[in-house]
């Protein structure tokens, strides 16, 4: 019972040290504490694993007595044990990672550090909660945290802009999980998840709730926007929370679903989440090539994504849950990898502007080779995690016989390389720009490269080596799911139970990807310091010239031009500016009729109720 | 022995007695009627559910009239007035409804019963300050100190709702049989003050319409009764008084360093009082029901409530009063609090004791959202509630209805 507890335990041990020790450590210190505390907690939950492979739930109160007849529990499970790998496994390298990256923020470590904490517990409370109320608490305790990391420099309007928009948008489209459970309990008077009573009672309506608001923590289109604005947060906030680990809880909710009632739901949700799902892959994308700010575009990235693996979950088959839950593990890994490089370019250049940056490489030669590796890998370039998950997801709509998704799907990976492209070149190749000269740039410091590298280097091998993942953390999450799936996959992630036009299109699939891999290896063989040809989508630039980050932006604006007009922000502002001038007309009214005229409120209110009370 | 509601009331006499020595809050003789109207507030807890503790609550309104009046200001007498007109009427108007059913005890014959019920719905709804009668909770609210505004709506309101729950258990027909008024005037205030709330410039009226909107939702829990309405309006309450000490305790922080009215106009208040900004963020999350404060508990409760009572429509317009509840403050908190200050700061610091009673009163709801059964109420009811609710004559066969 004890190690079904201890990873959440440890975590608010480190939280309660961090508040108490804040004032005598120094920011290196806190980190420090804070990276133990969760290593610790990663360990712990790694002693989970053979229960859950043994399909074994395992069960521990966590607040016995709560309200009434209500108690927090824990109910361990392989799809628990997964999230809570990933929490606290990417968790521990990016907060290695933050030690030297936060060693120099004058003020707030401690609160950032304890905030840190809070959340990884949230997300492991999340993953573990046995019912629908535990969940529903974690899921809002994680949308507190995110909110004030993202608020971290809470006197920088930026920041504080972007904090409003993810509380309110993430909290607004959550009412929709409180207000499924509650439908949920008053016809079934009981909340876990497994319980049969719960299933009779988890109508499709219901499930709709729920997707709604896992559509707006997993930033599905139109819900999305909020995530570009969040990355005024420090690097670190990003990598956990905004690429890691905080956008998944849409994705654990979609996935939990499954367990109630056998998944009935599905039938009646699988085209529109499909449609939202393949709708954000080409939005996410598309958006992210008009980008020039370094995070900005690998938020757009984390939205494409994102509806990678809601497609796979939405396929509601075997093969497309282990997809989908193998994308979530290696998106949590590259994304998080790619954003840490970010950080340490924006550590080392002072900037995040594709515009001023170019030829890093020479001086961040590390920062450089981990984000090729990370980069080849969201692109699904064979040898990587990437490949591996788009493989399998193809697969598994192939077998549905889905072959729009797998357009989809392809048309998204082909932009993602192109934007990769762009990014890489920009930043590491060719010459630095006109900011960046006489400015001394750095390499990252040791425990920067060995957060980010440990994630890269884990790209490679679940590439090589998928089966790691698979045997161990995947599968037992699916048959948890209700589904029996055994493992059939040989090295590189080839399914070995799968034929015809499946491998077939999936071939031509990997050929096409292996190109795009030699095409970015030969890019990364050029001499760094000199120019480098890229191929421009058109004639020859000129000798010496080259495609900077304005050019594409302005290329994918001209190319993809009427998608920019799907952004859903003017839609929100003017349901804003209605709402206040409707608030505004009634204040006039209610003013001038109630407040000055008390008597006449009187009044009203006694004949209104004299004749209700007989008409009643 | 109420074991919750008088300790409540006692933590809050001695907080607002620590903030208000820090930042003052009114000449002496608020003094006085700030202490006389919690020892009347507490002894009517003592009396609990009977016509000593009515007589003793209403004396507590009365005297928190007086609190009002002694601003001095002409604004503050014609707020004092309008306070006093409603305190006036719904006293004589619930006087009258519990004479007509003796206090819950019998259900009078047509068309009385009728009238009672009236009475009450009229009566309760000026007290508490529901739309369509809320015309004196913001007049006081614009025309006091902060703390006197945060006195009446966490101890002289929610000993009258009180009043009201022990009510729900004695005669229970008032408000099962008469189910749609209460509901209605439930909604309207839910809906209505969420609405006004957000046509507010200045804060302290912006706080007051909030609290008419929480006793909309406290109000449709009481309705609908049961484990989880009555669980819900009882830590909803108790939500409410911590969290409206909070947050008018820091916006009258902000006026003490300002000098002048708080309103949506003020940027980046956090630097100069970053205490008093985390006091107001966690005292708002707990009012827009975030967990894990104890708003949340309430919240969660009542909507189970809702479910029960009315369904996916119900549940609706919930959403809708959450939504803009927490549209509202989240503009608060931007706009006033975080961000960048538009001026050099300058102005008074916020004094050490106001920010221990803030933080104390921030921490509370979240410490109690994680152990709420440590604030349930004794599973016996007070003696006389017990023997009322016990004896047939509560429910007589006489009743029309």
């Amino acid at each position: 019972m004890t190690s079904i507890t201890l990873p959440i335990l440890l975590l608010l041990g480190g939280f309660v040290l961090q508040l108490l020790l804040g004032r005598w450590l120094t920011p290196v210190g806190k980190g420090v504490l804070a990276t133990a505390a969760v290593f610790a907690s990663f360990l712990v939950t790694l002693t989970l694993v053979p229960a859950s492979m043994a399909g074994i739930a395992v069960e521990a109160p966590l607040l016995p007595v709560w309200d009434g007849p209500f108690s927090i529990g824990l109910r361990l499970d392989g799809l628990s044990v997964l999230f809570m790998l990933m929490g606290t496994g990417i968790g521990a390298a990016i907060l290695l990672f933050s030690v030297r990256y936060m060693e120099h923020e004058e003020q707030g470590t401690t609160r950032f550090y304890a905030i840190m904490l809070v959340f990884i517990a949230g997300l492991l409370l999340l993953a573990g909660a046995a019912d629908m109320l535990g969940a529903y608490l974690a899921w809002e305790v994680i949308g507190l945290c995110s909110y004030s990391l993202v608020g971290f420099w809470y006197r920088q309007r930026a920041a504080t802009d972007g904090a409003r928009k993810v509380l309110v948008i993430t909290h607004l489209a959550g009412y929709g999980f409180l207000i499924g459970l509650v439908l949920v309990y008053s016809r079934a008077g009981t909340l876990v998840w497994t319980d049969p009573a719960v299933g009779t009672a988890f109508t499709s309506g219901v499930a709709a709730l729920f997707v709604v608001a896992a559509m707006a923590k997993s930033v599905m289109f139109p819900l999305h926007s909020w995530i570009p604005e969040a990355m005024n947060a420090p690097t670190p906030v990003s990598a956990l929370l905004h690429s890691a680990c905080y956008v998944k809880a849409g994705v654990y909710l979609i996935a939990r679903m499954y367990v109630v009632g056998g998944g009935q739901w599905h039938a009646a949700l699988e085209v529109p989440l499909l449609a939202v799902g393949c709708v954000t892959i080409l939005v996410g994308v598309i958006f992210a090539m008009a980008q020039t700010d370094l995070k900005r575009l690998l938020a757009f990235h984390t939205v494409s994504q994102l509806g990678y693996i809601v497609v796979a979950l939405a396929l509601g088959s075997d093969l497309g849950l282990a997809a989908g839950l193998f994308y979530c593990l290696s998106h949590a890994l590259f994304k998080g990898t790619l954003f840490m490089c970010a950080g340490a370019i924006q550590h080392a250049t002072g900037t995040r502007d594709l515009r001023e940056l170019g030829g890093l490489a020479t001086a961040m030669p590390g920062t450089a080779k981990v984000w090729i590796i990370a980069a080849a890998s969201i692109a699904g370039v064979p040898l990587t995690n990437g490949f591996v998950a788009k493989w399998l997801l193809f697969g598994a709509a192939l077998d549905k016989g889905l072959l729009a998704v797998v357009l989809v799907g392809w048309i998204g990976s082909i932009l993602t390389a192109f934007s990769f492209l762009k990014a890489t070149v920009n930043a590491f190749y060719g010459v630095p720009s006109k900011a960046l000269i006489g400015r001394p740039v750095h390499e990252a410091s040791p425990s920067m490269l060995a957060g980010m590298g440990s994630m890269a280097g884990l790209c490679l091998l679940f590439g090589l080596a998928p089966q790691l993942l698979m045997v161990p953390v995947v599968a037992p999450a699916v048959r948890s799911l209700g589904f029996d799936w055994a493992v059939q996959m040989s090295w590189l992630g080839i399914l070995t139970d799968r034929g015809g036009i499946a491998v077939t299109v999936g071939g031509a699939v990997v050929l096409a990807s292996a190109m795009l891999g030699l095409l970015v290896y030969r890019l990364a063989q050029a001499p760094a310091s000199g120019l480098v040809s890229v191929y421009s989508g058109g004639e020859p630039l000129p000798a010496g010239d080259r495609p900077g980050a304005v050019d594409f932006a302005e290329m994918a604006e001209s190319a993809f031009h009427p998608v920019y007009s799907l952004d859903p922000d003017p839609v929100f502002l003017r349901i804003w500016r209605g709402l206040t001038r409707v608030a505004g007309a009634a204040q006039a009214v209610a003013g001038g009729a109630f407040e000055d005229r008390p008597l006449l409120a009187i009044g009203l209110a006694a004949v209104a109720a004299l004749a209700g009370v007989w008409l009643v | 022995m109420d074991m919750v509601l008088i300790p409540l009331f006692l933590a809050v006499a001695l907080g607002v007695g620590l903030y208000a020595r820090a930042i003052p809050q009114g000449n002496g003789g608020w003094w006085r009627f700030a202490a006389a109207t919690v020892a009347l507030a507490v002894a009517a807890r003592l009396a609990g559910h009977g016509w000593a503790g009515t007589l003793l609550a209403s004396s507590a309104e009365l005297l928190a009239v007086g609190m009002v009046w002694s601003g001095g200001t002409g604004q503050a007498h014609a707020a004092a007035r309008k306070y006093l007109t409603a305190v006036l009427l719904a006293t004589l108007c619930g006087w009258t409804a519990l004479a007509l059913i003796h206090l819950g005890e019998v259900r009078p014959a047509a068309p009385w019963d009728r009238l009672a019920v009236a009475l009450l719905l009229i009566g309760v709804a000026l007290k508490l300050g529901l739309v369509p009668v809320y015309f004196w909770l913001p007049a006081v609210a614009r025309a006091s100190s902060a703390m006197t505004t945060a006195l009446i709506v966490a101890v002289v309101d929610v000993g009258g709702f009180c009043e009201l729950l022990a009510l729900r258990d004695v005669a229970p027909w008032i408000f099962t049989d008469f189910a749609p008024l209460w509901i209605g005037l439930a909604g309207l205030s839910l809906l209505g003050a969420a609405l006004l709330a957000l046509a507010q410039r200045e804060l302290k009226p912006m706080l007051a319409f909030s609290s008419i909107d929480d006793m909309g939702y406290l109000l449709l829990g009481l309705v609908a009764g049961g484990a989880d309405g009555m669980a819900g309006a009882w830590f909803g309450i108790l939500g409410h008084a911590l969290g409206k000490i909070v947050l008018f305790g820091a916006v009258g922080a902000a006026e003490w360093h300002l000098g002048r009215a708080v309103t949506l106009d003020d940027r980046g208040l956090s630097t100069p009082l970053p205490v008093a900004s985390a006091a107001f963020m966690l005292g708002a999350l707990g009012f827009i029901g975030i967990p894990p404060t104890l708003g949340f508990v309430g919240h969660w409760r009542l909507y189970l409530a809702g479910a029960e009572l009315g369904g996916p429509a119900l549940l609706a317009v919930l959403y809708a009063s959450s939504a803009m509840a927490l549209l509202c403050y989240v503009r608060v908190i931007h706009r006033v609090w975080l961000g960048p200050a538009e001026s050099p700061v300058s102005g008074r610091p916020l004094p050490p004791a106001a920010a221990l009673v803030l933080l104390a009163f921030a921490v509370a709801p979240v410490l109690f959202g994680l152990v709420p059964n440590a604030l349930r109420p004794a599973a016996e009811p007070h003696p006389h509630v017990a023997e009322l609710a016990s004896n047939p004559a509560a429910n007589p066969a006489g009743g029309v209805k």
